[in-house]
């Protein structure tokens, strides 16, 4: 099954049409370990580096895809499709425009910009979209949902690599839905078998920008930190609720990607706090890492009142700005074992 | 640009002429700054913040005062604050990456510094739109959260390259819908009620102001320049705040006749024979730098027409209905020039070069406003290419004056002129 590539800074995309068109949903998350020439040919220093990384990913291979789908998302990025038109070689470039809101007046939108992607995949590909194949769709992706909130709810429990757990979340995004699914079946046994969480390790929540590659992952474990809960679209947003699977197809979508919980591309901040708050009451943790990209806009704006509600509620916490490379993230390890070690010294929460 | 600072410069210094009432700028602000005194007395009245593309005649129709954090950002660089109002945003944790006027006003809000130097006091509400960028609502949020004060954000669906026509009206009909919902919204926290009287009279005079700088930019198209981005950036504060309202219509009547009086002499805003090059600027100016366009007086350069300025005056249609008008409003708010997708902008940018004489573009790659900054620099290849015109982009910050680096910008600028007067000996 040909994979069809889609630009998405949260978890806006309904990947349940692309599924139904017939296609794999790509998400594009770029390659960290590769330089981001050409595309810094077309975007400056102080653009976001996780999109520059996708626009070279997408220069790169973009004609192994059928096409490509942009999400409505962070508005730095969102001025990107121009840009990708104009450089990026594609049979198939579409602007889906996911509303910021949710009231009556965004339902409406939403469901035209729906109908919009469906007659775009349906006159380019030749296919039908029916009702049928995107309940079945949702159907196949509320599995996947299920599945990895099982899996995820055994970080807290088990000894489960950081690492793991994000390369289960990318899988998820990138490879087709029937071959995740067999595979996380046999993940959740072997996860089932793993040693109990280790003893000498630190529960933490982490929210901020994505992690999109696992020499992060493995820096936190080597400071003696495991992420049992985030907040993040590589992570928990993509299963935190399900597609209603009674209705109306286009309604069920409608309902459910207005309702995952809240980037901080999408009002409001405090239904971010809402989950996360929810996260809080559900898992016993430790303390809690804010993490931002350089450059990323929406979280930096979110960080200052969301860290500081946190931690007038005593939970304990460390803000870290993160560079889009794996090796400048060794440096920021002391301050990560020096909070671990501080974490020590007191109760939380 | 340190040319125009050092004295032994200052004999040859080419002094631009500035229209005869320009400094009639203070009415329109005393009165503004007058009105917010007056609303803020009177419990009737009700004040709220808004943001740059929000439809601000709504506000005054239903008697609502406009107050302007990112004008009032504006005031504070100019008056040498922003920097130190930055730094104390900073301080509370903001990132030094984030947008200079949101990091201003924050910090202008929590010091409580006076009105003069760019303060700003607590609204009733906040009514914000994402039209120009997110940074719009996630500021407003942040500070209608810690105000305490209703929020309402118009969430305007993205004009892309190729967007068709169809498309364009499902994206009207989403804001439509909106503003019915903001009307609501406005009526329900001040308890008043649509006037369709009202409604008329400052659309009317909305139009009016608009229309007026429109035929401004018209006259802006003789060569000499009669009026230039210097003045321009400044007098355009009518647009910003008093669509709706008497007091700027009369101030651009003045501008009007005294640019119609200049170009008739054949005068220009340079000394004679002094003008050179006429310059294209797009972006936000140098608000703490303002002297950054009077400095390319000293090299012949002049600033004929600006993208930016000529955002706040959409061509508005006369409507009979209320749907009408707000499907008006609607397409106006997504159609605002500073918005442009980089197809519109390339067409619009390259027909503009035409029409104003254009020798150069300066594009301002504004660090705070990465929206505006994206595409910049296929912009820059497609106007040297269709239009065989030097374009220089500058990496810098609307409010920040640390982004502002002296001598790197002299240098990039003298590399630009150089590149003009090499283009006109072709």
């Amino acid at each position: 099954m040909k994979k069809l590539a889609y630009f998405d800074t949260s978890h806006e995309m309904p990947l349940e049409i692309i599924m139904a068109a017939g296609f794999t949903p790509f998400k594009i998350m770029g390659d960290v370990h590769k330089s981001n020439d050409p595309a810094d040919k077309y975007l400056s220093s102080f653009f976001c580096p996780a999109a520059s990384s996708w626009l070279a990913e997408a220069l790169a291979h973009s004609k192994e895809w059928a096409g490509i789908v942009f999400a409505q998302g962070c508005n730095n990025t969102n001025r990107h499709y121009d840009i990708w038109k104009v450089h990026v070689e594609t049979p198939f470039l579409h602007w889906f425009g996911a509303p910021m809101l949710e009231g009556d007046s965004a339902k409406k939108y939403y469901r035209v910009e729906l109908q919009r992607l469906i007659n775009a995949l349906e006159n380019k590909f030749g296919v039908k979209i029916t009702p049928e194949k995107i309940r079945e769709a949702i159907g196949k992706s509320n599995q996947i949902k299920k599945k990895m909130k099982q899996l995820s709810g055994l970080r807290s429990q088990k000894d489960i690599p950081n690492r793991d757990y994000l390369a289960a979340v990318i899988k998820c995004l990138t490879e087709p839905v029937d071959e995740v699914s067999a595979w996380l079946d046999s993940e959740i046994t072997r996860w089932n078998a793993k040693p109990a969480f280790p003893s000498g390790k630190k529960r933490l929540l982490l929210t901020g920008s994505d992690v999109t590659y696992p020499e992060w992952m493995d820096v936190l474990d080597d400071c003696g930190i495991r992420i049992v809960r985030d907040d993040l679209s590589v992570g928990e947003r993509l299963f935190a609720t399900q597609i209603p699977e009674s209705s109306d197809p286009l309604d069920a979508l409608i309902e459910y990607y207005m309702g995952i919980p809240k980037p901080a591309t999408r009002p409001t901040l405090k239904k971010r706090l809402d989950y996360l708050h929810q996260v809080l009451k559900d898992t016993k943790i430790d303390g809690v890492l804010s993490q931002n990209i350089k450059f990323c806009e929406p979280y930096a704006y979110d960080s200052v009142p969301v860290n500081n509600a946190l931690q007038a509620e005593g939970y304990k916490l460390i803000h870290l700005e993160r560079m889009y490379t794996p090796d400048a993230d060794q440096q920021l390890a002391n301050r990560l074992m020096a909070f671990v070690e501080m974490m020590d010294g007191g109760n939380n929460g | 640009m340190d040319k125009a600072k050092n004295p032994a410069d200052n004999a040859e210094r080419v002094m631009m002429t500035t229209l005869p009432h320009a400094q009639d700028l203070k009415w329109p602000m005393l009165w503004w700054i007058g009105m917010e005194k007056l609303y803020r007395t009177l419990p009737w009245k009700k004040t709220a913040w808004t943001c740059a593309a929000f439809p601000i005649e709504i506000m005054w129709i239903y008697d609502i005062f406009p107050d302007h954090p990112e004008n009032m950002a504006t005031v504070a660089a100019a008056r040498k604050q922003s920097q130190r109002l930055i730094e104390h945003a900073e301080g509370m944790g903001f990132s030094r990456d984030l947008c200079s006027y949101c990091k201003t006003n924050i910090g202008a809000y929590d010091t409580k510094i006076k009105k003069t130097l760019g303060g700003i006091s607590k609204p009733d509400m906040v009514l914000c739109t994402n039209a120009i960028c997110d940074t719009h609502w996630k500021w407003f949020q942040i500070m209608a959260d810690k105000m305490n004060v209703p929020f309402f954000m118009l969430d305007i669906p993205k004009w892309v390259s190729g967007t068709d026509e169809k498309t364009l009206e499902g994206n009207i009909d989403y804001v439509v819908n909106q503003l019915y919902d903001l009307m609501a919204f406005i009526e329900k926290h001040t308890g008043k009620k649509m006037s369709e009287k009202s409604m008329q009279k400052v659309l009317a005079r909305s139009m009016e102001l608009t229309n007026l700088w429109r035929e401004l930019y018209e006259h802006r198209k003789a060569v000499p320049s009669p009026y230039s981005g210097a003045e321009t950036s400044a007098s355009f504060f009518p647009l910003v705040v008093l669509p709706g309202v008497q007091v700027g219509i009369n101030f651009f009547k003045k501008i009007l006749a005294d640019i119609k009086n200049k170009t008739a002499k054949g005068e220009g805003t340079m000394p004679a024979g002094k003008e050179k090059y006429r310059v294209m600027w797009e972006g936000i100016p140098f608000w703490y730098r303002m002297r950054f366009m009077y400095d390319l007086a000293q090299y012949g350069a002049v600033i004929s027409f600006e993208p930016y300025t000529f955002s706040f005056a959409p061509l508005k249609k006369k409507c009979l209905t209320i749907d009408e008008t707000l499907r008006d409003v609607a397409k106006l708010i997504m159609d605002t020039p500073y918005g442009y997708n980089l197809e519109r902008r390339i067409e619009h940018f390259e027909k503009w070069i035409d029409e104003y004489k254009i020798d150069g573009v300066i594009l301002h790659e504004n660090m705070s406003c990465r929206p505006s900054s994206a595409g910049m620099i296929d912009l820059a290849e497609a106007i040297r290419k269709d239009k065989g015109v030097p374009v220089l982009i500058l990496q810098c910050d609307m409010n920040d004056p640390r982004a502002y680096s002296e001598g790197q910008i002299k240098t990039r600028v003298e590399g630009f002129i150089e590149l003009m007067e090499a283009n006109k000996k072709k």
